[in-house]
């Protein structure tokens, strides 16, 4: 892949943002999440496969462990996931579904990596703790996926980041859309 | 030892005696709380140690347990628990979230005598009727949220589906009992219960599957069937009228209408070591097709060729394997038709053949 096209999708990226910088551990009450380093972990993942990287999902867990799926594009019919472990990649390992959706529907829901807006990341989980009164609440995940939002502001089959954190005595989750717009807060 | 082991010890003893403070600071239960109920009370409120509302609580004479809910914060819910002769933990957060019922009362009107009274009533009907001794009764409410009370619950050691519950009003008043039966509730009157008049019913006896030992040969049921289904024949006594048929590498289950009643069905699983089991026996549904089939009006004799060839018939899943096999009307009550469904490592295909053995689809699903 051309340099050039590499360097455009980090730009994209935020390269500053490095979402602080790989923080290993489990996050302590009242601290910022510990962000993983989506910066190393995509320009590993673009080394491999290549751009454009189409993204069907995109997960990360209170560990800060990635779990990202991408269509294949040499294969577009097929998604494979690729796992990012503190600085280590893991893939492609094969994503097995109940009913493989068709290369239409996959088209449909994948979302092209340069239109997500990383850097925006750190204020939506600030917002996401004022949403729902909880100051402390630690992340249990954020997920990035197409999908259908009931909340205030209603969408259907759009990108949707969902943010759901836990304290001791509640779990919630905010919705956000790809321009960071809450969506909805669920709170319990 | 090195330095940084005896830093090890030094923050372990201070951690230690923190906690021998804190213990030592805390209100410990009554080493009989079934005997001391207001001194019970008592180590909770001290323990708690702000107003609250109760939503639960559990007593017996070997554990204390109550769920509160912080009255001057309605989301706040905090656990505690009391073990007889020992310090009182301070509450651990309970997420609002798995409080499905907020029926309660204030701290106040905990009547423990109450439930000491309830768990000895308890306990006296329980002997006078064959049922288990309970380890302690428990106020709340019930699982639709109705009912808030004490309430007891016995079981039996000879009847493993009996089940009776004794609910008293909060005050210890009011006793109702009703037991399961044919999986409903029924009411049992308390004076026949505290009179030992209502004795545990005994168990149904439960009657035996039948079984028929295997031959010790091992089976893989995808390279055929026919063999074992004539076995079956034979336990069976009579011609096989299919309703279903599963097959998969160690099992083969069939689901067959009973010759003396075709509104029921009997289903028989055989082992991969050709062991067979009548497994169940249920009436027919409405509306379902209940249209018997033979062994005579689907491919039996090429069923392991068709299983065989199923994953060529899928090219996009070259590694598949065959997951299982089923044999069943087809449609609206049809011709039987062969389903054999593959498995790889991104998903699942479906294979179809007729009654004649042809093939009728093949598709990822």
């Amino acid at each position: 892949m051309a340099k050039t096209a590499v360097a455009k999708i980090l730009l994209a990226l935020g390269a500053s943002l490095m979402l602080a910088g790989a923080v290993a551990g489990a996050e302590a009450p009242g601290t910022d999440y510990g962000w993983p380093n989506l910066t190393d972990f995509l320009k590993q993942l673009i080394a491999k496969v290549g751009a454009p990287v189409k993204v069907y999902k995109l997960a990360m867990d209170r560990d800060g462990k990635v779990d990202l799926w991408i269509q294949d594009q040499a294969h577009p019919d097929l998604v494979d996931s690729w796992e990012y472990d503190h600085g280590a990649i893991e893939g492609p390992i094969p994503v097995k579904f109940d009913h493989y959706p068709s290369v239409a529907a996959l088209d449909h829901h994948v979302i092209e990596l340069t239109t997500i807006d990383f850097p925006r990341l750190p204020a939506m989980l600030a917002t996401a703790r004022t949403k729902l009164g909880l100051p402390d609440a630690r992340v249990v995940f954020i997920e990035l996926e197409r999908g259908d939002s009931s909340g205030f502001i209603s969408v259907t089959d759009t990108p949707i980041w969902t943010i759901a954190l836990d304290s001791a005595r509640h779990d919630g989750r905010v919705e956000f859309d790809l321009q960071g717009r809450v969506l909805d807060v669920d709170k319990d | 030892m090195s330095t940084r082991t005896e830093l090890h010890y030094a923050f372990a003893l201070a951690a230690l005696c923190a906690l021998d403070v804190a213990a030592a600071d805390a209100p410990v239960a009554p080493a009989h709380p079934l005997d001391a109920p207001a001194a019970l009370k008592s180590a909770f409120a001290e323990r708690i140690g702000h107003p609250v509302n109760v939503l639960s609580f559990g007593f017996g004479e070997h554990y204390a347990q109550a769920l509160v809910q912080n009255a001057a914060a309605p989301d706040e819910f905090d656990e505690y628990e009391a073990v007889p002769g020992r310090p009182l933990e301070p509450g651990r957060p309970k997420k609002a979230g798995e409080v499905d019922c907020r029926k309660k009362i204030a701290f106040a009107a905990l009547d423990l005598d109450a439930g000491a009274r309830a768990l000895a009533q308890a306990r006296a009907a329980a002997a006078a009727n064959g049922y288990k001794t309970p380890d302690n009764v428990t106020l709340g409410a019930d699982v639709f949220c109705n009912d808030f009370g004490w309430r007891a619950i016995l079981t039996s050691d000879a009847n493993d589906d009996a089940m009776l519950q004794i609910v008293w009003a909060p005050d210890g008043t009011s006793p109702k009992a009703q037991e399961l039966h044919d999986g409903g509730w029924r009411k049992v009157d308390v004076a026949k219960l505290l009179a030992g008049s209502a004795k545990v019913a005994p168990a149904a006896p439960k009657a035996e599957p039948k079984t028929v030992a295997g031959d010790g040969r091992k089976r893989d049921f995808r390279r055929g069937i026919d063999a074992d289904l004539a076995r079956l024949e034979a336990e069976v006594g009579a011609p096989l009228g299919f309703k279903h048929i599963g097959i998969d590498r160690t099992q083969l289950s069939v689901d067959v209408f009973q010759s003396a009643n075709r509104k029921r069905v009997s289903t028989w699983l055989v082992g991969d070591d050709g062991a067979i089991k009548l497994w169940r026996e249920d009436d027919t549904i409405p509306f379902d097709c209940n249209k018997p089939f033979a062994a005579g009006d689907f491919p039996l004799a090429q069923l392991p060729d068709l299983v065989a060839d199923a994953p060529s018939r899928i090219p996009p899943m070259p590694q598949a394997q065959v997951k299982d096999v089923a044999v069943y009307r087809s449609g609206l009550c049809g011709r039987p038709h062969v389903y054999i469904k593959l498995e790889d490592e991104r998903g699942y295909g479906n294979v179809e053949y007729d009654e004649r053995g042809r093939l009728v689809g093949a598709q990822i699903q």
